[in-house]
């Protein structure tokens, strides 16, 4: 495997470079070594590893202006950094250049506004960072979790579209951005949303993103290809006085999916995962774990919130009902129970899927973790299932298929994992995802968090005036194309 | 901990796709067992990051990350390190030495990470340390360390003591069930300690004896220098067998690591108990027996080698909640999510800023409870805190369990 790619930058200049970076960021955060470059240049993924030229560490907003500003006149790539948890090579360099790692040092919560209830938070804010602010200092308020570690950023699943254990009554991360402060190509500063007001940053504007043209759009989902993102506003909320959740246990494709759907349109529960029962198993300790023939297929927790137990048992009756009716539909039975007595009858370890920020244990198997995450069209679901299971077994991989209802069920997130040894089986793997993304895009999904490989896939298929006109939006936005070049496979 | 690297692939797997294993470089003239955790490295971790933070309490967790925040100083760029090392993907040049010296092996990772490779990171280290040593040769100050070992079996560079002279003065049987194994920083340094534990063992009655210990091989084994390592537990084996022992005590928490676990690692069986002063001490305790401490406050460093790496958390604070009339005040970060006093690794004598940084670190947390004693259970532990207390020049008294015990009894 090769690392270096062909990198924009030229040795005979890389001593300048080194020193003018040196002079913005401070000699002690900048490193041009092979050995600190390597860890940046290949994430668990199947995406092809490409080594940067320099890593520097970020501290504050000044440094980011004067380095784009810099790196634009010499045409220097700038792959902003917070962690590297995306699961999707987004931080994997494609032509070289300088890794902004924003985890290390620009990492403040800066405000919280407790009655407009929003954090205000500098990139490299991270989950388990912020769960333990509100904790101790802001119980009453809730952030959302997803299935990803602990020590992951906050504000780049919230620019990545994310998804997590509030997501079935408040849809995308993307969503809930009240605000975004962010470097432009030519070094200015662009403040998107309500803090837009006044040139001085005020702690306290930063209460929504509407009703001007959302611009905010320029920069979410982009993959730090229009800018880099200095501070962003997330919406947070009211934490309610109970908070439980049930398990259901759904038997094959059909069932799994239209429960999803139906219990998502109740507008009641706060989150909707469902995943295959091979996983629990992971999680109680089989790395190959085989479905036995009496056992269902899909294990769904749903996090519930109530402002009372009457409250609560209300919602708990009205999924009850529409249990009965799926029940009645497809003549089968669907177990429900409270979660956590559940996990008292089959093991603590499968409160990892509960008692989020956590890790998900299956998830850190092996060496390798790679996925095909979609948002999918509810209505398609069985078929997704159905068909992406028949690749799990072309090759022999333990099924792990993860779904969400969205936002009441408006849509859905389909994403089929593999764990895999990186070293050994790195080629099997490709070939499972290219199948599995076929089968994606068949059925009308989107890949989010968009590897590069997929993105080309994508391009082959979908209307070419959007990728016109996406291309173009590109080149305003940064003309010399210095951010994260080479991201969305354009 | 699985290292059969195709062991999950299936027959059916194999016809779908040619399974073609990365080639490796030569690892043969490394220890067999560390040999096995370079494979580790290659089939397992993620990079998820959850080793940065103390698991559930999210607090900084590896001091030599947060020192020098490159993603190659933390675990997993270490495991990164040597997984590209061993596939030929990085070429070795000295500096490559610093980010895999520069850790505490502290373990603290280990308690972190919840993957199931998890209680082998450090073996990881150490073995990528064993395959620098064997290709670039032990950093200069870190071999200094292996010189004095093999000249006088102990890594400060003073003479061996027998222990003769001790056994002598405290009038000890050439044989007895209980061996106290002092280790060579109570024994060459950190005295007090070493004499507390016999004035300890002097007032309980306890029927033991010393042998001429040699280094335990802890700091050479951290350091990936083993070529001395079996001539050190075979010694010790030895004179230990020689003695009649049946249980080995030890106020050292490096050595208490090391007799428990990396004897069997390196495949040596001492073949009697191995416990710490402070599991031995408990149980012979009785009500009445320890003077009142006149309500002074004092605080616990869990030390790496008992804790992190070994689980050895619940003993010492029984022992300290047995002592009448003190107020016991955890600091922030404790167990599973402790801070390192920074002195392990090789670090002390290697990276001596990062020593200091780590522990200064560990002596503010302590100032937070407004305790008077900073207690551990471990002489490199006291070494290292005191140090950097004199260093921030606060009045916090940086003690062992074992002396407070010893002028309670
Ligand atoms: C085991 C595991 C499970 C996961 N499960 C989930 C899950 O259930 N749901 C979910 O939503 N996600 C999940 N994720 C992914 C997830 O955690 C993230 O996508 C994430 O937090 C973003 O990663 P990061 O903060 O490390 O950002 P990075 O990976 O460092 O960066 C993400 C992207 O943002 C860009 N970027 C970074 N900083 C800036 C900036 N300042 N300005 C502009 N662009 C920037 C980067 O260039 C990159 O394109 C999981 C990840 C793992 C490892
Ligand atoms: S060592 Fe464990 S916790 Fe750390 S990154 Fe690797 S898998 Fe995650
Ligand atoms: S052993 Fe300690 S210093 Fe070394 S990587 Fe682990 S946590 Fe960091």
């Amino acid at each position: 495997m090769k690392l270096e790619r062909n990198s924009r930058i030229n040795q005979t200049n890389k001593s300048e470079i080194k020193s003018k970076l040196e002079e913005i960021f401070g000699a002690k955060n900048v490193t041009d070594k092979k050995h600190n470059l390597l860890p940046y240049s290949y994430d668990a993924t199947e995406c092809e590893p490409g080594m940067p030229d320099f890593i520097c560490m970020v501290e504050n907003v000044g440094q980011v202006i004067n380095v784009v500003k810099y790196a634009n006149n010499k045409k220097i790539p700038l792959v902003p950094y917070i962690t590297g948890n995306n699961i999707g090579g987004l931080t994997i360099p494609q032509e070289g250049g300088v890794v902004l790692d924003f985890g290390k040092k620009m990492n403040q919560i800066i405000h919280i506004h407790e009655s407009h209830m929003y954090a205000l938070l500098e990139p490299g804010v991270t989950f388990g960072q912020l769960y333990k602010h509100l904790k101790e200092n802001y119980p009453h308020l809730r952030y959302c979790y997803p299935f990803a570690p602990p020590y992951s950023g906050v504000v780049g699943n919230a620019i990545l579209s994310g998804m997590n254990n509030l997501s079935c009554i408040h849809g995308s991360m993307g969503d809930w951005i009240n605000g975004l402060e962010v470097v432009l190509y030519d070094g200015s500063i662009v403040r998107i949303g309500s803090c837009f007001m006044g040139d001085k940053l005020s702690v306290d504007n930063w209460h929504s993103r509407y009703p001007m043209p959302d611009l905010m759009g320029l920069f979410v989902n982009w993959q730090g290809a229009t800018g880099i993102v200095t501070k962003c506003a997330v919406q947070l909320w009211p934490r309610k006085k109970i908070e439980r959740k049930l398990l259901a246990i759904c038997k094959n494709s059909a069932v799994t999916a239209e429960f999803i759907r139906e219990i998502g349109r109740l507008e009641i529960v706060d989150d909707i995962s469902a995943v295959s029962v091979e996983v629990a198993k992971m999680a109680l300790g089989d790395p190959t774990p085989v479905k036995l023939d009496s056992e269902p297929d899909f294990p769904v927790i749903l996090p519930m919130s109530a402002h009372n137990e009457q409250h609560y048992q209300v919602k708990v009756d009205l999924v009850n009902q529409c249990i009965k009716k799926i029940e009645k539909k497809y003549n089968t039975t669907i177990q429900c129970t409270d979660f956590d007595y559940f996990a008292a009858c089959i093991g603590d370890d499968i409160r990892v899927f509960a008692d989020l920020p956590n890790v998900i244990t299956p998830l850190v198997e092996y060496s390798g973790l790679t996925w095909v995450g979609t948002y999918a069209p509810p209505d398609n679901l069985e078929p997704l299932i159905d068909e992406t299971a028949q690749v799990f077994i072309k090759f022999d991989i333990p099924m792990f298929i993860y779904m969400k209802s969205m936002k009441s069920s408006h849509y859905a997130i389909f994403r089929p994992i593999i764990r895999y040894k990186k070293e050994l089986e790195e080629e099997r793997m490709k070939k499972a995802t290219a199948d599995i993304l076929e089968v994606c895009l068949k059925y009308g999904c989107i890949p989010y968090k968009t590897p590069v490989w997929m993105a080309k896939r994508l391009q082959e298929i979908i209307d070419p005036n959007w990728l016109k006109f996406f291309k173009r939006t590109k080149k305003f936005m940064d003309p010399n194309n210095i951010f994260n070049p080479g991201r969305w496979g354009i | 901990m699985p290292t059969d690297r195709e062991e999950h692939i299936s027959e059916k797997a194999k016809e779908q796709v040619e399974i073609k294993p990365a080639k490796l470089i030569d690892i043969s003239d490394l220890h067999p067992y560390n040999q096995e955790s370079l494979i580790v490295s290659l089939d397992h971790c993620i990079k998820c990051n959850t080793c940065k933070y103390a698991f559930g309490a999210f607090t900084p967790s590896c001091p030599s990350g947060e020192e020098f925040g490159w993603e190659a100083y933390w675990a997993s760029g270490r495991i990164r390190l040597a997984r590209a090392l061993l596939t030929g993907k990085l070429e070795w040049n000295d500096e490559i030495l610093h980010p895999i010296f520069a850790c505490i092996t502290c373990g603290s990772c280990q308690d972190q990470c919840q993957a199931v490779h998890n209680d082998r990171i450090v073996d990881v280290i150490e073995a990528l340390r064993e395959l620098a040593v064997k290709r670039l040769g032990a950093p200069e100050n870190q071999k200094k360390m292996e010189d004095r070992v093999g000249k006088d079996f102990n890594p400060y560079g003073d003479a061996n003591s027998t222990n003769e002279e001790l056994k002598k003065k405290y009038n000890l049987p050439n044989n007895a069930k209980v061996v106290y194994f002092i280790g060579c920083t109570s024994n060459y340094r950190q005295k007090n300690l070493r004499n507390a534990t016999l004035s300890v063992f002097n007032k309980l009655g306890i029927d033991f004896t010393l042998v001429d210990e040699h280094c335990c091989g802890s700091p050479l084994i951290r350091t990936g220098q083993t070529d001395l390592i079996p001539d050190l537990m075979d010694h010790n084996i030895r004179v230990i067998k020689e003695a009649g022992a049946e249980t080995v005590v030890t106020s050292c928490a490096g050595c208490y690591r090391t007799l428990k676990k990396d004897f069997t690692k390196f495949g040596k069986d001492l073949g009697v108990r191995i416990l710490h002063t402070s599991e031995f001490i408990l149980p012979r305790l009785s009500v009445g027996m320890l003077k009142e401490m006149d309500k002074k406050v004092i605080t616990y460093h869990d030390p790496c080698h008992l804790g992190h790496h070994l689980g050895f958390y619940d003993i010492p604070r029984q022992l300290i909640n047995f002592i009448p009339n003190l107020e016991f005040i955890e600091m922030e970060r404790i167990r599973e999510a402790s801070w390192c006093c920074g002195a392990g690794g090789g670090v002390k004598i290697g990276y001596p800023d990062l020593a200091i940084s780590t522990a200064k670190k560990r002596i503010h947390e302590a100032e937070e409870t407004k305790a008077e004693y900073l207690v551990s259970t471990c002489p490199f532990c006291k070494r290292n805190l005191s140090d950097a207390n004199k260093k921030v020049g606060n009045p916090l008294k940086v003690i062992d369990l074992v002396e407070i015990v010893d002028e309670l009894l």
